[in-house]
C-alpha cells in the first residue's frame, strides 16, 4: 500500500483537531454552537485517526515523513508504524465515544461555563496525544508530551472555583513537570550516544551504551513514563486529578492519557533499546505487581465512585506493567515466543482497559450528571431510574473484573499464562518471582471483582438511600450512545478476541522481529492457546455462545411462566423480616469492612466513636462515628519530601535580597569569575 | 578615483574608532547628567556603525552595511530620541546618583578594561589569522571591556532609566564583538538583536512609568518592598 492515504488521513486529522481548537475558542460566545463544533470536529478528527491507526496496523511498511526545521537536533519527523497505529486506534475509539457522549453532557455547561475554552483544551489534548504517538524526533515527542501535560492540567482544574480541582490541577502540573524533566535527561543521554534526536537512530541503542549509561537512561525513562502511567509510588496525583475533572475528560485521562506512559515504555524499552539486561524487566515486573495489588486494595476502600475508578486504573496499569516486565525478561533470556505472549497480554490489556475504564467513567459521569454526587453512600437503587446506564456500567464492571467472555478476561488470561510460563523458562530468581507474581495477579483479580461488585451493587442495586427516586432521571440519548459504543467494544473484543488479535501481528513483528500471534490461536481460529508446555487453552467465542444458549431459554421460560402464572413482585432478601428500609442496607464502608480487617497492616484503619450524653452514659444524646484509612504514601514518602524541599528553599531565601542591584551584582560576579575561569592558563 | 582597499589603513581607522568608543564608554561612567549620558550613547552607536561600515568595505561583506545602517537609524537616532522624550515626560533633570562615587567608578572601569584585555589575550593569535581576515580582531578586548563596563553601569545606577542606558551600551559591546569576530552574523540574527533591544527599551520605558506610579520614585532600590 502506498503512503499517500495514510499521510493524507494523518494530516487531515491534525487539521481537524487544530481547526476544531481554534473554532471552538472563537465561538465561545455562542454556547450551543461551541458545543456542536467541539463535539463535531473532535468526532471527525477521531474517525480519521481511527482510519489512520487501522491502516498503519495492517500495512507492512511504516510510513514516515520528515521536515527539517533548521534548528539543530530538531525536525518535524513523524513515523506512523504499527505501534503508533495501535495507540492511535485506541485513542480514536475512545475519542469517538467521548465526542458522542459529550454532545449532551456539555449541555449542562451552557450558560454556566465556557464551552469554547473546554473545546479548545479538548482538541489540543487529542492533537497532542496523536503527536506523542507518531513523533519520531525526541524533541517533537517532548513538545507533544508537554503540551499534553499542560492541557490535561487545565482540564483537571476545569471546575476552577472548587479548591480540590485547583489543587489537583496544580499537583498534576508538578508531577508532569518532574516526569518531563526525567524524560528530557533520558533523551539527552540517548542523543549523546547516538548523536541525533531522531528515533530511527535510537534503534538497538542499548548495545552502544556502557552499563552505567544504560542504567541511568533506564531509570530516567522508567521514572518519567512510570509517573505518567501512575504506578505506585508515583501515583498520588492520579486519584486526586481524575475524579475532579469533568467526567468525559476523566474517561480520556484514565483511558488514554496515562497510556502514554505505557506507549513510551514500549517505544523506548522494546522498540529502541533492543535487548536489555533482565534486571530491567524484573524491576518493571515488581513495580507492576505492587501497583496492581495496592491499587485495587485502595480502590476497595473508596466510596467516591470516581476515585474508586481512579485507583482501579493504578491496578490495571500495574497489570500492564507485569506484561511488559515479563516480555523484557523473556527477551533478555532469548524466548521470543514467550515475550510475544507477554507483550500481547500487555498491549491487549492496554486496549481493553482503555475501553472499560472509559466506559465506567462515562457511566459514573452519567450518574453524577443525574444525581449530582460522587458519594456512593448516598446512591442505591439507581438501576430503576437509569436502566441503560446501569446496564452499560455492569458490562464495564464485568469486563474489568476479568470475567469471561468479556475482554478483560482475555488479556488477564494472557498475562497469567505468560507469568506461569516463566516458571519453566528462566533463571533461578525469576523462577521464584514469576509464580509469585502470578499469584499476586490472582489476588488482584479477586479483589477487583469484589471491588466492582461493591461499586455496582451499592450504586445501582438495593433501595435508594439519600436520593429522591423521582429526581433521578436517565441521561440524554447521546450519552447513552457513547457508553453503548464502548460497551459493545468490550463485548466484541472479548468474544471476538481470536479475530481481533491477528491485527496485533504487525506490531509484534515490529517489536520482536517475529510474527507470533498465529501461535496463540488454534481450533479454526476460535480458541486462544498459550502454546507453552504448561499452557492452557480457552475460547471466549464458545463461552459467549454457551452463555447465549443457556440464557435465551431461561429468558423464554421466565416470560412464558409470567404469562401463565401472572407476575408477582415481592421484597428481595428480607430474610422473612418485612418492612426493612434503606437504613438496613449494606453501605459501601460496611461491604469492605472484612477486607479492611484482613489487610489492616496496610490500611492502618482509624476509627473513632464519640458519645455525647447528659447524665447517664447509658442514654447518649448523640453518637459520632468516624472511620478512615491512613494515606501511607502521602504520610511516609511525600510529606517528608515536601518538608525537606521547603526547608532547603527557606535556606536559599537568604540570597533573595529583593534588590535588583544585588541580583545584577550576582550576575556580574558570576560572569567575571567565568571569564577568568575560561582564560586560566 | 577608485579607492584601493588597504587593510593596513582599514585597521588603523578601526583601532582609532574603537579607542574613541572605549573612551566614550568610560566617559559615560563618569557622567552625571542624564541627557548627556543619552547623547554619549548616541555618538558611541554612531562610531560603532562606522566600524561596521569599514569592516564591510574592506571585507566586501555587503550585509554588514545593512547592520550598520540599522545601527545608525535605531541606536544613534531613534533610541536617544525616545529616551530623551521619556526624560522630558517624567520631568526629571536631576543628576544621576551613582552608588559608588565618580573617581572610584572610573577607576573600576579602568580595571574592567584591563580585564577585557587579559581575557581577550587568550583568543588573540595574530600569527594564525594574518591578512585582511584579521581585520578588526584586535577590537575584541574593547568589545569585552564595553560589555563589562556596561554591566557595571547597570549595577552602579539607582534609576531604572539609567540602567537602561547601561544595558544599551552592554549591547553595543556585544555588537562590536560580533562584527569584529565574524564580520557580521547572519542578517536574521542581527535584526533579531535589534528587535530585542527595541522591545527591551519599550518594556523598560513602560516599567519606569509603573515604578514611578507605584513608588513615587524611579529608584529601583525601593522594589525591595516587593519581596514580602
Amino acid at each position: 500500500m502506498t503512503m499517500l492515504p495514510l499521510g493524507a488521513v494523518f494530516a487531515l486529522s491534525l487539521v481537524a483537531y487544530s481547526g476544531g481548537a481554534v473554532a471552538s475558542l472563537l465561538s465561545w460566545r455562542e454556547a450551543g454552537l461551541a458545543r456542536r463544533i467541539c463535539c463535531g470536529t473532535a468526532l471527525a478528527g477521531a474517525i480519521l485517526t481511527g482510519i489512520g491507526g487501522l491502516l498503519a496496523l495492517v500495512q507492512e511498511t511504516p510510513a514516515a515523513w520528515s521536515v527539517s526545521s533548521g534548528i539543530p537536533l530538531f525536525s518535524y519527523s513523524f513515523t506512523y508504524d504499527a505501534l503508533a497505529g495501535f495507540f492511535n486506534l485506541v485513542l480514536a475509539i475512545l475519542a469517538i465515544a467521548v465526542s458522542i457522549y459529550s454532545f449532551s453532557y456539555l449541555k449542562e455547561f451552557e450558560g454556566k461555563r465556557n464551552i469554547g475554552v473546554f473545546g479548545f483544551l479538548f482538541h489540543l489534548m487529542l492533537l497532542s496525544l496523536t503527536v506523542v504517538f507518531t513523533a519520531a524526533n525526541a524533541f517533537l515527542f517532548l513538545i507533544g508530551w508537554e503540551v499534553l501535560a499542560l492541557v490535561a492540567a487545565g482540564l483537571v482544574a476545569f471546575y476552577h472555583e472548587d479548591r480540590a480541582s485547583r489543587r489537583a490541577g496544580f499537583l498534576y502540573a508538578v508531577m508532569s513537570h518532574i516526569d518531563g524533566g526525567c524524560l528530557l535527561l533520558g533523551f539527552a543521554l540517548l542523543i549523546k550516544v547516538s548523536g541525533s534526536a531522531e528515533f530511527a537512530t535510537f534503534h538497538n541503542i542499548a548495545a552502544q551504551m556502557s552499563s552505567g549509561e544504560l542504567t541511568a537512561a533506564f531509570l530516567l525513562f522508567f521514572l518519567g513514563f512510570g509517573m505518567k502511567a501512575g504506578i505506585i509510588p508515583f501515583h498520588i496525583w492520579l486519584p486526586a486529578a481524575h475524579p475532579v475533572a469533568p467526567s468525559n475528560v476523566s474517561g480520556l485521562l484514565s483511558g488514554i492519557v496515562i497510556k502514554c506512559g505505557i506507549y513510551g515504555m514500549i517505544r523506548i524499552f522494546l522498540d529502541s533499546f533492543g535487548v536489555v539486561p533482565s534486571w530491567v524487566g524484573l524491576l518493571v515486573l515488581i513495580v507492576g505487581v505492587v501497583s496492581a495489588v495496592l491499587g485495587v486494595l485502595y480502590a476497595l476502600m473508596e466510596h467516591d465512585l470516581k476515585r474508586l475508578l481512579a485507583y482501579s486504573s493504578i491496578e490495571n496499569v500495574g497489570i500492564i506493567f507485569m506484561g511488559i516486565g515479563a516480555a523484557l525478561i523473556f527477551r533478555a533470556n532469548g524466548h521470543p515466543l514467550l515475550a510475544g505472549l507477554a507483550l500481547i497480554a500487555a498491549t491487549f490489556h492496554t486496549l481493553n482497559h482503555a475501553m472499560f475504564k472509559c466506559l465506567l467513567f462515562l457511566g459514573a459521569g452519567s450518574v453524577l450528571h443525574s444525581t449530582g454526587t460522587r458519594n456512593m453512600e448516598n446512591m442505591g437503587g439507581l438501576i430503576r431510574p437509569m436502566p441503560v446506564t446501569a446496564f452499560c456500567f455492569l458490562i464495564g464492571a464485568v469486563a474489568i473484573s476479568g470475567l469471561p467472555p468479556l475482554n478483560g478476561f482475555v488479556s488477564e488470561w494472557f498475562t497469567y499464562q505468560s507469568l506461569l510460563a516463566g516458571y519453566g523458562a528462566t533463571g533461578r530468581l525469576t523462577r521464584i518471582l514469576f509464580p509469585l507474581a502470578g499469584s499476586m495477579l490472582a489476588l488482584t483479580g479477586a479483589l477487583a471483582a469484589a471491588c466492582f461488585v461493591k461499586a455496582f451493587a451499592i450504586t445501582f442495586l438495593a433501595l435508594p438511600r439519600e436520593l429522591k427516586q423521582h429526581e433521578v432521571h436517565e441521561s440524554p440519548r447521546s450519552m447513552l450512545v457513547g457508553m453503548g459504543f464502548l460497551a459493545t467494544a468490550c463485548v466484541v473484543l472479548g468474544v471476538g478476541a481470536t479475530w481481533v488479535l491477528p491485527l496485533f501481528d504487525g506490531m509484534m513483528n515490529q517489536l520482536l522481529g517475529q510474527r507470533v500471534v498465529g501461535h496463540f490461536i488454534t481450533g479454526n481460529g476460535l480458541v486462544l492457546a498459550a502454546s507453552t508446555p504448561a499452557g492452557g487453552t480457552v475460547s471466549t467465542a464458545v463461552i459467549g455462545v454457551g452463555l447465549m444458549v443457556l440464557l435465551l431459554p431461561a429468558i423464554f421460560l421466565v416470560k412464558a411462566g409470567a404469562k401463565q402464572f401472572g407476575r408477582k413482585r415481592g421484597p428481595a432478601w428480607d430474610c422473612g423480616l418485612p418492612g426493612l428500609t434503606s437504613q438496613n442496607e449494606y453501605t459501601s464502608t460496611a461491604f469492605s469492612k472484612a477486607l479492611r480487617m484482613v489487610f489492616s497492616v496496610l490500611y492502618q484503619p482509624r476509627r473513632e466513636i464519640q458519645s455525647v450524653f447528659d447524665i447517664s452514659p447509658y442514654f447518649p444524646k448523640e453518637i459520632r462515628f468516624e472511620s478512615g484509612i491512613e494515606p501511607t504514601f502521602e504520610k511516609r514518602l511525600y510529606n517528608p519530601l515536601k518538608q525537606l524541599i521547603l526547608s532547603w528553599s527557606k535556606r536559599m531565601r537568604a540570597i533573595q535580597a529583593g534588590s535588583i542591584h544585588a541580583y545584577l551584582v550576582y550576575i556580574f560576579i558570576t560572569l567575571i569569575l567565568l571569564l577568568l575561569f575560561g582564560v586560566r592558563p | 578615483m577608485y579607492f584601493v582597499p588597504n587593510p593596513e589603513l582599514g585597521n588603523k581607522i578601526i583601532i582609532l574608532m574603537a579607542a574613541l568608543v572605549l573612551v566614550l564608554q568610560i566617559a559615560a561612567v563618569g557622567q552625571r547628567g542624564i541627557i548627556s549620558s543619552i547623547r554619549i550613547f548616541g555618538v558611541q552607536s554612531f562610531l560603532l556603525a562606522g566600524i561596521a561600515t569599514v569592516i564591510a568595505y574592506f571585507n566586501k561583506a555587503e550585509h554588514v552595511y545593512v547592520a550598520a545602517i540599522l545601527t545608525v537609524l535605531l541606536k544613534a537616532v531613534v533610541l536617544p530620541r525616545v529616551l530623551e522624550r521619556l526624560v522630558e515626560k517624567i520631568g526629571i533633570r536631576r543628576e544621576i546618583e551613582p552608588l559608588i562615587n565618580v573617581p572610584l567608578s572610573i577607576l573600576t572601569a579602568g580595571g574592567l578594561t584591563l580585564l577585557g584585555y587579559v581575557v581577550a589575550a587568550s583568543f588573540y593569535h595574530p600569527e594564525e589569522t594574518a591578512g585582511p581576515a584579521a581585520l578588526g580582531h584586535n577590537t575584541l578586548p574593547v568589545a569585552i571591556a564595553l560589555f563589562l563596563i556596561g554591566f557595571f553601569v547597570m549595577v552602579n545606577r539607582r534609576k531604572a532609566l539609567t540602567q537602561v542606558l547601561g544595558l544599551l551600551s552592554l549591547e553595543n559591546g556585544m555588537f562590536l564583538a560580533a562584527i569584529s569576530l565574524t564580520y557580521g552574523m547572519p542578517l536574521v540574527v542581527d535584526i533579531g538583536i535589534f528587535f530585542d533591544v527595541l522591545v527591551a527599551v519599550m518594556v523598560l520605558g513602560i516599567l519606569v512609568f509603573r515604578i514611578r506610579e507605584a513608588f513615587d520614585s524611579m529608584d529601583v532600590s525601593k522594589l525591595r518592598k516587593l519581596r514580602e
